[in-house]
């Protein structure tokens, strides 16, 4: 279903997992940012409950989803903007609320005007590296692409990019369960791409490909972040620890209760 | 697992899907081909890599004269090449072999290994390369095998049919001797019928094979052809092969046939002091049998083709041929698609003094008719198992109706095979795989590789036209070893497995899905990690020709792990998701808010 802006309606929107944990900064600005876009707005926070039914427990994965439907219920929430592609798949799957991914939303609302041609003078040339759940989401691709030139950066697409995409590694569970197996396709994946600077639009992905020796950056981190030059190096690898990733969390928790009241 | 996992009907049905459709075990084009099953694929690429040794052993795994057929087989193999299907450049595979079996036969390597001797005796009419693989087979399953061959030496029509600049003889001499170290006893200058009955082989011994080929000519009956200086193929090219000469042949020679016989036929003629050589053929240029490699180098030698031209009348004079008169072909078969040529335009006179007829070979019958004959003397054999009305005797080769050394090496071995469930009191049909006695149709399906280009074949070394079609010594040089691995190195490497080629854990527990699969459907389930090693990502769908299933298995089937598991994953890493879904939905690290400008 294409997103056409209807101001009647209460827009709601969840972060997700993996961006909360990485990037507060990156959490809040967003949010600040659609809060005063759209008329009627909800927050919610919590997990959609991919992991769970990753690894099998469908019938838990149920009893969670429920929980979190209930949320947007209470808040209101009538149509649904996720900023993670799992979620868009866990949605579109389990819930009857229409989900947009954010990366289909900003091309039709727009970015604040003061980031438009912010890195037109950068020479960094970035890839794209397309999360592959979404591989067929060609929407979403091309939200990425026009905020990118919306912006002013550089980049040239992969032989491996959109519906040809490959994964990052972290996908399906495989980390915990096969770390060898996975060390390996993260590395694999890093030597696929032909430009050793790449964008991403999954945390997760970001992380993986960190682990694969490429330097990467979310592309909120290139929206709401200084511009990046050539020779820059990204930001580290947040993820890799898990202190780190739930104090992120919890600051991106405290940082939507603070802008959505 | 606390308990044995069922597996839900869903996954099952993907399962046997993948099991039947992946490609993953497909032969190569080439493989499939080969009536003997040779892998080519994998001796090309050995060869490719330098690996002589073990290229000469894979092809000695199945072939017992790499030598002899990597200068005289018909090649199907080639024929059915990707590269030839696709750019009309096959890869060189026979000459190949040969390359092969030059720089590192040895037969201090070949395996002579011979079951326990079993007592039985089996008779085998022929030393050609039917008679000579049945032998192999026969003599490995440790019974006792006697070759009788008509003539004193090995190879049959290799030998008597096919001309030395071609097939040097002491090629042949030395793979045959693979033969005697296997114990396979050899009676020359023993004809059956004549020296010993038929029925005295059948009856001394516990099986017969019939190999002894097809060497008796066909004469057309063209008005003129009992005129002095009318002969046929197998006639000449077994005089000419025996003694280099062909007393009666005189200077100016037509040969009448378009197949690879014709073409020895009109090049032995040169090398037997012909001073100009003629062809004709019902088939025109596009469409004559014979292979590229000897019809380009007849061309080269200075035959002269009239291909398209049948022949109307051989003229004489005294008794003797003087000239043929020959005319252009309008059709071969008739409207009901018999064999009834027709022609069109004006006769052709050429002066001429001797005519070859390669026009087909009758099999003699060794039996005195005690089994029953059809077209051309071929004996009436079951096409599955070459057996015949009498039990214990079985027919292979031309004798069966093979066309080609490779077939009739194979219908040897498919005759062999029939005996060993004969002497074992077998069916000869039942549970028994016929696909693997003869070529087949692979069910290989798969885009070109990327970035494939199409890159000319390299030809072996041929002496100069001018210089070798004086003399019987070998025409054609072969390879160097530089020429050899650069058309070995073109070599496609057909196969499928292009999700083994997307997928990194795949490779972790299997050569292909199929190999994956099988256990599951016989129901011996799936290993736990190699479900839970799935990234989902679905590139191996994406690139598989029948976009089989594998993600929906693995990731579908951990429903099933964790039903099996008292609703737990199996995985013992997974605890960590469990901790961290417990955080992700808790009150600490989510909320719930309504805002917005209104």
């Amino acid at each position: 279903m294409e997103f056409t802006l209807d101001q009647n309606k209460r827009y709601g929107f969840m972060p997700g997992c993996s961006l909360p944990s990485y990037s507060p900064t990156a959490v809040i600005k967003t949010t600040e940012y659609l809060n005063e876009t759209f008329d009627k707005f909800s927050a919610v926070q919590k997990c959609c409950g991919k992991p769970t039914k990753a690894v099998g427990q469908y019938d838990l994965f149920k009893e969670r989803f429920k929980g979190l439907q209930d949320d947007m219920d209470d808040v209101g929430i009538e149509n649904m903007i996720v900023a993670c592609q799992s979620c868009k798949l866990t949605f579109d799957a389990a819930s009857p609320t229409p989900t947009y991914s954010l990366w289909e939303i900003l091309p039709v609302i727009g970015l604040p005007e003061e980031l438009r041609g912010k890195a037109k003078d950068s020479e960094i040339l970035f890839t794209i590296h397309d999360s592959c759940s979404t591989r067929h989401l060609s929407k979403l691709q091309d939200g990425i692409r026009w905020i990118l030139d919306e912006l002013g950066y550089k980049y040239v697409e992969s032989k491996y990019s959109r519906e040809k995409t490959r994964c990052c590694g972290f996908g399906g569970m495989v980390v915990p369960a096969n770390p060898e197996v996975a060390a390996k396709v993260m590395k694999k994946r890093v030597e696929t791409l032909d430009v050793d600077n790449v964008v991403v639009y999954c945390a997760a992905c970001r992380s993986s490909l960190l682990k694969g020796g490429a330097q990467a950056w979310h592309i909120l981190d290139l929206i709401w972040g200084p511009v990046v030059n050539a020779g820059d190096l990204s930001p580290t690898d947040v993820l890799a620890s898990p202190v780190s990733s739930w104090m992120n969390r919890y600051k991106s928790k405290k940082g939507i209760m603070k802008v959505v009241k | 697992m606390k308990n044995k996992v069922v597996f839900s009907a869903k996954i099952m049905e993907d399962a046997t899907k993948i099991v039947e459709k992946c490609m993953g075990h497909e032969d190569a084009f080439c493989t499939s081909r080969c009536p003997m099953s040779t892998d080519a694929k994998g001796y090309v690429n050995l060869i490719a890599e330098k690996n002589y040794s073990e290229a000469i052993d894979l092809i000695r795994d199945k072939l017992f004269l790499p030598n002899s057929l990597g200068r005289i087989c018909a090649h199907p193999c080639e024929s059915d090449c990707r590269r030839n299907t696709e750019y009309n450049q096959p890869i060189a595979i026979a000459a190949l072999k040969r390359f092969a079996a030059e720089q590192a036969d040895d037969e201090e390597r070949w395996d002579i290994t011979v079951a326990p001797a079993t007592g039985k005796k089996i008779a085998i009419v022929g030393a050609g390369p039917a008679g000579a693989q049945a032998a192999i087979e026969l003599r490995r399953c440790g019974h006792e095998v006697v070759i009788f061959e008509k003539l004193d030496v090995v190879g049959g029509m290799m030998r008597v049919g096919i001309p030395e600049y071609r097939l040097p003889r002491d090629v042949i001499d030395f793979e045959y001797t693979y033969l005697s170290k296997l114990g396979v006893e050899f009676r020359f200058g023993i004809e059956i019928g004549k020296d010993i009955t038929f029925e005295e082989l059948r009856v001394n011994f516990d099986a017969v094979v019939l190999a002894h080929g097809a060497h008796k000519g066909n004469i057309i009956p063209l008005p003129g052809h009992k005129a002095e200086g009318v002969f046929a193929a197998t006639e000449y090219l077994k005089e000419i092969s025996m003694i280099k000469t062909f007393d009666k042949a005189g200077k100016r020679i037509m040969v009448i046939g378009g197949g690879d016989v014709a073409m020895d036929c009109a090049r032995s003629s040169f090398r037997i002091g012909a001073d100009e050589v003629f062809q004709c053929s019902l088939e025109d240029d596009e469409n004559l049998p014979a292979s590229i490699e000897e019809i380009e180098e007849s061309h080269e030698e200075g035959v002269h083709f009239n291909a398209g031209y049948g022949p109307i009348k051989i003229l004489e004079e005294d008794g003797k041929v003087v000239g043929i008169e020959i005319q252009k072909v309008a059709s071969i078969l008739d409207k009901d698609g018999n064999f009834n040529p027709s022609y069109e335009g004006e006769i052709m006179t050429i002066e001429v003094d001797t005519v070859i007829m390669a026009t087909g070979q009758i099999v003699e019958d060794v039996t005195g008719g005690a089994i029953e004959t059809g077209r051309g003397g071929r004996y009436i054999v079951d096409r599955d198992t070459l057996g015949t009305d009498t039990d214990n005797v079985f027919v292979a080769g031309d004798a069966s109706g093979g066309n080609i050394v490779i077939e009739a090496m194979a219908l040897g071995r498919k005759a062999a095979i029939s005996i060993e469930r004969f002497l074992n009191g077998e069916d000869l049909k039942a549970d028994r795989c016929f696909k693997d006695e003869w070529s087949y149709q692979t069910e290989l399906d798969v885009p070109i590789p990327e970035e494939t280009t199409d890159t000319p074949r390299i030809h072996s070394r041929l002496r100069d036209s001018e210089e070798r079609k004086r003399d019987f010594v070998q025409s054609d040089l072969g390879f160097t070893e530089e020429m050899a691995v650069a058309e070995a190195s073109r070599c496609m490497k057909c196969e499928c497995k292009l999700c083994m080629k997307e997928c990194v854990m795949m490779n972790e527990f299997g050569s292909c899905p199929k190999d994956m699969m099988e256990k599951l459907v016989e129901g011996q389930g799936m290993e736990t990690l190699l479900a839970y090693s799935c990234n989902a990502c679905d590139n191996c769908t994406i690139v598989c020709p029948h976009e089989l299933p594998m993600k929906a298995i693995f990731i579908d089937s951990r429903k099933d792990f964790v039903i099996a598991n008292n609703g737990e994953s199996p995985i013992k890493g997974h605890s960590a998701i469990k901790m961290h879904q417990i955080l992700g939905f808790s009150k600490l690290f989510s909320t719930k808010r309504k805002g917005g400008k209104k």
